[in-house]
């Protein structure tokens, strides 16, 4: 399964890349995923998939565009 | 009294005097500053009608009870006046030394009046006042004014100053201060130009009085040090409020070719880590913890400060995706003192009118060498064409014709921010009821609505969120005169501003007091409206046509095929005005009035338009 993840603002400096494409053999949640690049649970954040908003427990599937951001508040 | 000076300066260029006065503390606890005390002053001077741009308008710049103290993000201003852009009442905020050279200084508000024979430029020195020639720099960019000042006066100064875009007034030209900062997207600088005022400067050398210094200081010191770490750690100043493209652009929320895409594949090229990458400075406002200014050099070699809303629209709006361009763009901008984000949208649209026939000219998407004579021509009010653009979109539609009013993005006939709502209902909502038009400091949803409630929901919970970020954002920050930033990007407790009022001050009030006099505000600057506009209805609080019609819908990506839905959004603006105790005309009620100490107000404005009772 590949999942390309874009990481927004500050979490490209964390995890030391801006986009990457992962493969994985197994079921894969948005949680697991956030370990996998090493962001800390306890950072605010929103995670879209293709546009939209998932939650930490949702199942990503084969050729998700997983992007993590930091919750912006607009400035 | 502590915390305030209690005292006013009041300029007359007619006839070059000045006066202090002062104001009581029942005015002081219930407007508490800034953007309060400039509004109740503005609403009880004023006489409706007058011309934006005439001597009788006031140019006010107001500050709150811990501007100018060292803390968190203190060092900003607010300026305000009828805007003549939008007709009704108009501020921005913008960081700069002037915050705590007028306080100590001994005033807490500047207003100045009438309208110069000459350029004139201000030089205020605590009790004293001079009225001097600005000959030698009337014609000059801020860049240029604010060396000549620095020269005469030290850097140390504090400066307000307008570029050639203020001095021809153009609709949306700002004031400017230090090296980036710029505020009063609402014509403000164009209210200074009027005056043939062309710059302010403020030395003051008194101590401002503060209830507890010593506690004042200790707590404002050392939360400095707190943000500046949290900023630190967290990693946001590394790109700022640019990070925020990318994720615009992978959320189809970014304005693209006149806010028709929200998508493009090349915004890449613009966003925040390509702009950290050519970063060669930063800067901040005084008293900063988080500096945003990020400054990259120019196709032109020259330093440009930027931000999202800057690249947002003078980029990817315009479908330039060269950075060294968009800050190229963002200079001139920034030189002739106009607002990047009307600006940027009224090329947009221009470029956008003209593909749709609804005028001719030679300008597209794209062409950033022709953007740049634009922004010339528009600051210089050069030719029928450098008019029309100065005057911003809702004016130029209306010239246009041909039905291309429904995609001037504007509300109010302030131009929109970055965010492409075409499909964000609540952002859309924020837009349209933002009180002097679509500006994004009043309240900013986006995030809410994608990870908290579902992006197509329509639902109270929205409106109920955009009145409590009016409450703080619009209320609270502005009226305390301090920037939102520490607590927007990095989580600051808001419980730490009744602190430093409190220590400042000496009472004893909690956030929840605060919450009346934001809503106090959001008030009376509607019934400024209201006052100024005959027959105003709840289509005044409507977002641009552009975003409801499914023609203009996406037909790729996460909101293919989707738009706003206009009976939904009235059915959301219902929410607004019950949450916020407004008839369905978007007009506080009477009842309201009362609740919020503004019955003499609401005697006033029902000479105009009739208030229902609540």
């Amino acid at each position: 399964m590949k999942i390309t993840i874009k990481l927004i603002g500050p979490f490209i400096y964390t995890a030391g890349f801006s986009e990457r494409e992962f493969e994985t053999s197994e079921p894969t949640t948005v949680e697991g995923l956030l370990g996998l690049v090493g962001i800390g649970q306890d950072r605010p954040r929103i995670v879209t998939r293709n546009g939209k908003a998932v939650g930490r427990l949702d199942e990503l599937r084969d050729g998700d565009r997983v992007v993590i951001a930091p919750v912006y508040s607009g400035g | 009294m502590n915390g305030w000076t209690g005292n006013i300066l009041r300029v007359d260029l007619t006839t070059k005097t000045y006066r202090k006065e002062t104001f009581s503390e029942e005015f002081a606890k219930k407007w508490i500053g800034g953007r309060g005390f400039a509004l109740k002053i503005l609403w009880d001077e004023l006489k409706p009608g007058i011309d934006p741009l005439g001597p009788e308008n006031k140019f006010i710049v107001a500050l709150g009870p811990i501007a100018g103290i060292p803390a968190p993000n203190t060092g900003k201003a607010v300026v305000a006046a009828k805007s003549p852009i939008t007709g009704g009442y108009g501020d921005g905020n913008l960081g700069t030394r002037v915050s705590e050279h007028l306080r100590k200084a001994g005033y807490d508000v500047l207003i100045v009046e009438g309208r110069a024979a000459s350029p004139t430029y201000l030089y205020i020195e605590d009790d004293k006042v001079g009225f001097l020639p600005a000959d030698e720099v009337w014609g000059k960019g801020t860049y240029d004014t604010n060396d000549w000042i620095y020269a005469k006066y030290g850097k140390g100064v504090g400066v307000l100053n307008i570029g050639q875009g203020g001095e021809n007034m153009v609709l949306y030209a700002m004031v400017r201060s230090l090296e980036g900062r710029a505020g009063g997207r609402p014509g403000m600088g164009a209210v200074m130009g009027s005056k043939k005022l062309k710059a302010i400067v403020v030395k003051g050398t008194k101590t401002i009085p503060v209830a507890d210094p010593e506690q004042m200081k200790a707590i404002g010191t050392g939360d400095l040090k707190k943000v500046r770490a949290i900023d630190k750690e967290s990693g946001w100043s590394i790109q700022s409020t640019t990070g925020v493209l990318a994720w615009c652009n992978e959320v189809a929320a970014l304005p693209v070719r006149n806010f028709r895409k929200t998508q493009h594949p090349d915004a890449w090229k613009i966003d925040g880590e390509r702009l950290n990458d050519a970063r060669i400075a930063t800067y901040g406002c005084p008293n900063c913890t988080m500096h945003c200014g990020i400054t990259i050099r120019d196709r032109e070699g020259r330093e440009s400060e930027l931000d999202y809303e800057n690249i947002g629209l003078l980029g990817a709006n315009l479908e330039i995706f060269d950075l060294d361009q968009v800050g190229s763009l963002n200079y001139l901008c920034d030189d002739y003192g106009i607002d990047t984000i009307s600006a940027g949208c009224s090329l947009s649209f221009y470029a956008d009118a003209i593909e749709h026939g609804a005028t001719t000219g030679d300008f597209r998407f794209g062409d950033a060498e022709r953007a740049k004579e634009l922004l010339g021509l528009a600051a210089r009010r050069e030719g029928e064409l450098g008019n029309l653009l100065a005057d911003g979109t809702l004016r130029m539609a209306r010239r246009f014709g041909h039905g291309s009013e429904a995609y001037a993005m504007q509300v109010k006939g302030l131009e929109v921010a970055a965010y492409n709502c075409k499909f964000i209902p609540g952002m859309a909502l924020a837009f349209g009821t933002s009180p002097i038009g679509a500006h994004h400091k009043e309240a900013w949803v986006i995030t809410f609505e994608l990870k908290q409630t579902a992006r197509d929901s329509y639902g109270r919970e929205k409106a109920e969120k955009v009145v409590e970020l009016q409450r703080i954002r619009g209320g609270l920050f502005e009226f305390m005169v301090a920037c939102r930033f520490p607590w927007v990007e990095l989580g600051w407790d808001l419980k730490n501003y009744p602190i430093y009022f409190n220590k400042a001050t000496g009472l004893d009030w909690t956030l929840d007091d605060f919450w009346k006099v934001s809503d106090r505000i959001y008030a009376l600057m509607k019934f400024f409206w209201a006052r100024e506009i005959p027959g105003w209805d709840r289509t005044r609080d409507y977002p641009p046509m552009a975003w409801f019609d499914p023609a203009n819908a996406d037909t790729e990506g996460p909101i293919a095929g989707k738009v706003l839905e206009l009976d939904k959004y009235n059915e959301l603006l219902d929410h607004f005005y019950d949450i916020r105790g407004w008839d369905k005309r978007g007009i506080p009620t009477r009842k309201t009035a009362e609740s919020l100490d503004l019955a003499d107000e609401a005697g006033e404005v029902e000479k105009y338009t009739r208030l229902k009772l609540g």
